[in-house]
């Protein structure tokens, strides 16, 4: 859910990267942290095992500056992709504005991304969204990868509603700024229908 | 008290303020600090120079969730207080209207005591200021909106979003 602080003329909105295990997700957070100016950005938690797999979120505030006099932020969240932590994936979709869906390309992650597709779904709807409501995106990751699926037929597998789909390489920062600006572009649009 | 339609308008925003200070004066709190249930901040009061506000407001929100979470395993409807005790800081959570977290940090001067206290009678305070918000929504509906009114922000253009990410900076591929 949007907020929107009229006071400090300020829009704060939701973005949550979803997708399987070890896809990417908090690569993409990484990325756009490193290339945010020190002044936009805010400090990125990492809630992270031992072995820097996610355990409960990645979250990281950036500041895109004014639109129509409000300052724009967006708060980036990432959920842990290993299945068994469905219960903290759950959580933080709560009050989401806008998805990110991180595909990892690879042959053999192809079952993990349409099991974390439909796992997405549901959460949503636990939640009350609807994904084909939703502003939402989809990212095929790892394209430098050898062992990778065709982007075309990954696109026919894991595309639900004709979302933008971008190809990337996360660790390189290929394709990562483009995502986050079409699932930003959707957000906004979508605040200025409601409004 | 459905609080989904919630408008906070500078009246209210002024009174939640006071709310605060009082709270976090009588307590020498460092911090008094109100979020919504996602992690937004709604207002704070204190010396927070120390304090990364937005990073506190998000793990509160992420802390109450999971303890949400946790209630819902044991069979509880909620867990409403959360208390974390520190060496010389503390931190003390506390549901408000089922919509909004009450945060205060402070010093091992204060007693737990105290800060139940204080906090109950805030959040009390608090639920007013919200059943009034409701009030007023519920005597609007229906009525022309003020002329006065300005005209929405929400009203940005296409250029307008496209003028935003300039503070990012791709770095350049090899």
């Amino acid at each position: 859910m949007t907020f929107i602080n009229y006071v400090a003329r300020e829009l704060n909105c939701k973005v949550v990267y979803y997708g399987p295990g070890l896809g990417g997700k908090t690569t993409n957070l990484q990325y756009i942290y490193d290339i945010t100016n020190a002044e936009n950005k805010g400090k990125m938690i990492s809630l992270a095992t031992e072995t820097e797999r996610t355990l409960f979120f990645d979250f990281l505030p950036i500041d895109l500056g004014q639109i129509r006099g409000l300052r724009t932020r967006f708060h980036l969240y990432t959920v842990p992709g290993q299945v068994f932590y469905d219960a903290s994936r759950k959580l933080i979709l709560r009050g989401v504005d806008g998805v990110v869906f991180v595909a990892d390309s690879q042959e053999e992650r192809l079952d993990a991304n349409l099991e974390s597709l439909t796992n997405l779904r549901h959460n949503l709807k636990e939640h009350g969204f609807d994904l084909l409501k939703i502003p939402y995106v989809l990212q095929l990751n790892k394209r430098d990868l050898p062992n990778i699926m065709p982007a075309e037929e990954l696109t026919r597998l894991l595309q639900v509603k004709g979302e933008p789909v971008f190809e990337a390489i996360a660790v390189r920062g290929e394709g990562v700024l483009e995502t986050l600006k079409a699932v930003a572009r959707q957000v906004l649009v979508e605040l200025r229908k409601s409004a | 008290m459905n609080l989904n339609n919630l408008i906070l308008r500078e009246t209210e925003y002024v009174r939640i303020k006071s709310v605060l200070m009082m709270t976090q004066k009588d307590l020498r709190a460092d911090l008094a600090l109100l979020i919504d249930r996602n992690g937004q901040q709604i207002a704070f009061e204190g010396p927070t120079y120390a304090i990364d506000l937005t990073s506190l407001a998000s793990l509160a929100a992420a802390n109450l969730a999971a303890t949400d979470g946790l209630a819902q395993l044991v069979g509880e409807p909620e867990f409403s207080i959360l208390y974390h005790q520190g060496k010389h800081r503390s931190i003390h959570i506390s549901d408000v209207a089922h919509k909004f977290s009450l945060v205060l940090v402070f010093d091992e001067s204060v007693s737990l005591g105290m800060v139940r206290l204080r906090v109950k009678r805030a959040t009390a305070y608090l639920e007013e200021i919200f059943r009034g918000c409701l009030r007023k929504i519920e005597g609007n509906s229906g009525a022309p909106r003020e002329s006065t009114q300005a005209k929405s922000p929400i009203d940005f253009s296409d250029d307008d979003i496209e003028m935003l990410f300039w503070v990012m900076k791709p770095k350049i591929q090899k």
